[in-house]
């Protein structure tokens, strides 16, 4: 027994090590001197530290557009996924089964599709609409991706609202909009919440439809992308680090609420 | 539709006014920006490599006679293949570390759970610094003492798709952990006192009891994970960029780097027709019932 308690904690320590280390190189890298990185033999601890690189993102303003970009289309997506997925999963989930299961599972499913072949007839389009490199087409993409997540976990929200709570609203004399807004909405208000959170995490990490869908004007997960590509690490580690801080920290927030089904199509490669 | 059922129709309609209205915008977005693209790539995958003589099937035969194609969806899946595997694997061990009760367990759990917590972009930018020449995986085996010179990751064909096979493993093996220990959690403790009095060992408990009642869960982590291996994008462009394309990162250099919509919607029709057959396998072996819990 004793000895598979030992076996037991060595296995911890080692995987916990292994899921650490990648992060730990990152923030690392972003906060090193080059002759720690740059050697032959590159350095495991923090020996000489520099805030150079963070201080030169934000001193040659270079990390705003980016930045203010990235905040704007997670935003803007979170708001418009809201504003289409509520009304549309209330009523999916006043639907009878028999229609309802077919509905969702579709929309699981259009998640499933390969994002490459969506976002080239996307980008084809909006070439000829002027969308390319634009806030609002950004928008319309990452919706494509996200819509169909947010409806669905508003669908499950929506069907734990008593059907009794509408049916006494309306006999007092609501209207059936009123019974949305005063009684179904509210008691709805935790999942929505949820999905309002996951919608702006999504658009704020995504890269495909990001990298079919801009020219010039880049969001934060494309500068990483551009500096990786330059070869230029100090650069890549400081934007990747401050692309991961909201991610992490909303993450641990929602812990209890990451279902592996929420995850599915939404974690890949 | 006979006159009958018409006005039985319309009536329902009448009748479900309200709900028509609320579904309208999301059922108009799904068909304008999901559902009408794809059907305009599998068209666009039907005209000539330089657009028109629609309905041809030269892209395709121009694709797959070219060699990066082949070397595209044999690494997709090699990826698929031996990432799928091994994540199993180690998602189970960890699921099996997590269902005991040890010190610690709660921060454990956390620090399991922070690959979830990063981009896959930037996942794939650390990544990079690990498996670069003068990276940090080459400096450990040289301070073990395993290795003399360093090694070069991107050389060959195995080395950089194992690469990537880790890079693909470190971002998900935790998602995979959570679908086995969900299903952990839901075997009755009962089972294994029953087996340990009657001598039952710890791996004939694993075997004969665990494994079985936990293949649905296995079944379901096994194909929503191969779906996402299949689309596997960012991990191999920053990797290993054109060295070692796959199925997405194909149709992606054919249109952005190459400037031919038509033969990156064939190698995306492609994509998503192993895509759907996936999907098949899946509602097939696990049954539609599983799929939105």
């Amino acid at each position: 027994m004793k000895k598979y308690k030992i076996f037991l904690t060595l296995l911890v320590i080692f995987f916990g090590i292994l899921m650490i280390s990648p992060v730990y190189f990152m923030v690392k890298i972003s906060i090193s001197q080059p002759q720690d990185i740059f050697t032959q033999h590159p350095t495991f601890l923090i020996h000489n530290t520099t805030a150079k690189w963070w201080r030169w993102i934000f001193s040659t303003k270079e990390v705003w557009a980016p930045f203010i970009k990235s905040l704007e289309v997670a935003t803007l997506t979170a708001l418009f996924s809201l504003a289409i997925a509520v009304p549309g999963s209330y009523a999916i989930s006043r639907l009878p089964l028999k229609v309802r299961y077919p509905l969702v599972l579709g929309l699981f499913f259009t998640r499933m599709f390969p994002e490459v072949g969506i976002a080239l007839p996307i980008s084809v389009n909006f070439i000829k609409w002027g969308l390319l490199d634009s806030v609002l087409g950004l928008v319309i993409a990452h919706m494509i991706r996200i819509l169909p997540l947010v409806t669905w976990i508003l669908v499950g929200t929506f069907e734990t609202v008593p059907k009794v709570l509408e049916e006494a609203s309306s006999i007092d004399g609501c209207s059936r909009l009123g019974t949305l807004r005063r009684i179904v909405i509210p008691l709805a208000a935790p999942g929505i919440a949820v999905g309002t959170i996951f919608a702006w995490l999504g658009s704020w990490e995504e890269f495909t439809y990001a990298v079919y869908l801009t020219l010039a004007k880049r969001t934060l997960p494309l500068q990483v992308f551009y500096y990786i590509n330059r070869g230029n690490w100090f650069l890549t580690a400081t934007y990747a680090t401050l692309t991961a801080i909201p991610v992490i920290i909303i993450t641990y927030a929602m812990q209890k609420y990451l279902r592996a089904g929420y995850m599915a199509g939404a974690v890949k490669g | 539709m006979s006159f009958v059922s018409f006005s039985f129709f319309l009536k329902r309609i009448s009748k479900n006014k309200f709900e028509i209205i609320l579904i309208l915008p999301l059922a108009l977005f799904v068909f304008g920006f999901t559902i009408g693209p794809i059907i305009q790539a599998i068209m666009m995958s039907f005209e000539g490599i330089f657009g028109g003589n629609f309905p041809t099937l030269a892209s395709y035969s121009y694709i797959v006679h070219h060699h990066y194609f082949k070397a595209a969806l044999f690494n997709t899946i090699f990826i698929t293949g031996v990432g799928l595997s091994l994540e199993l694997i180690f998602g189970m061990i960890l699921a099996l570390i997590l269902s005991e009760k040890f010190f610690g367990r709660g921060i454990f759990r956390a620090v399991m759970l922070l690959p979830l917590g990063i981009p896959t972009i930037v996942s794939a930018s650390n990544m990079a610094f690990i498996f670069s020449t003068q990276g940090f995986l080459n400096e450990l085996l040289y301070r073990i003492g395993l290795i003399e010179v360093p090694i070069d990751w991107r050389v060959g064909t195995i080395k950089p798709l194992m690469t990537i096979v880790v890079a693909d493993m470190w971002k998900v093996t935790p998602l995979v952990m959570l679908i086995l220990l969900a299903g952990l959690e839901s075997i009755d403790k009962q089972l294994y006192e029953a087996a340990k009095v009657d001598g039952a060992g710890r791996w004939h408990r694993f075997r004969h009891i665990t494994l079985p009642l936990l293949k649905p869960y296995i079944t379901m982590a096994l194909v929503i994970r191969g779906i996402d291996a299949f689309r596997i994008f960012e991990l191999p462009l920053v990797m290993a960029g054109r060295h070692v394309p796959v199925m997405s990162s194909y149709a992606y250099f054919e249109y952005v780097e190459r400037n031919n919509p038509y033969t990156s919607a064939a190698g995306a029709t492609i994509l998503l027709i192993m895509i759907i057959i996936a999907i098949s396998v899946y509602l097939k072996a696990v049954g539609t019932e599983e799929v939105t819990r």
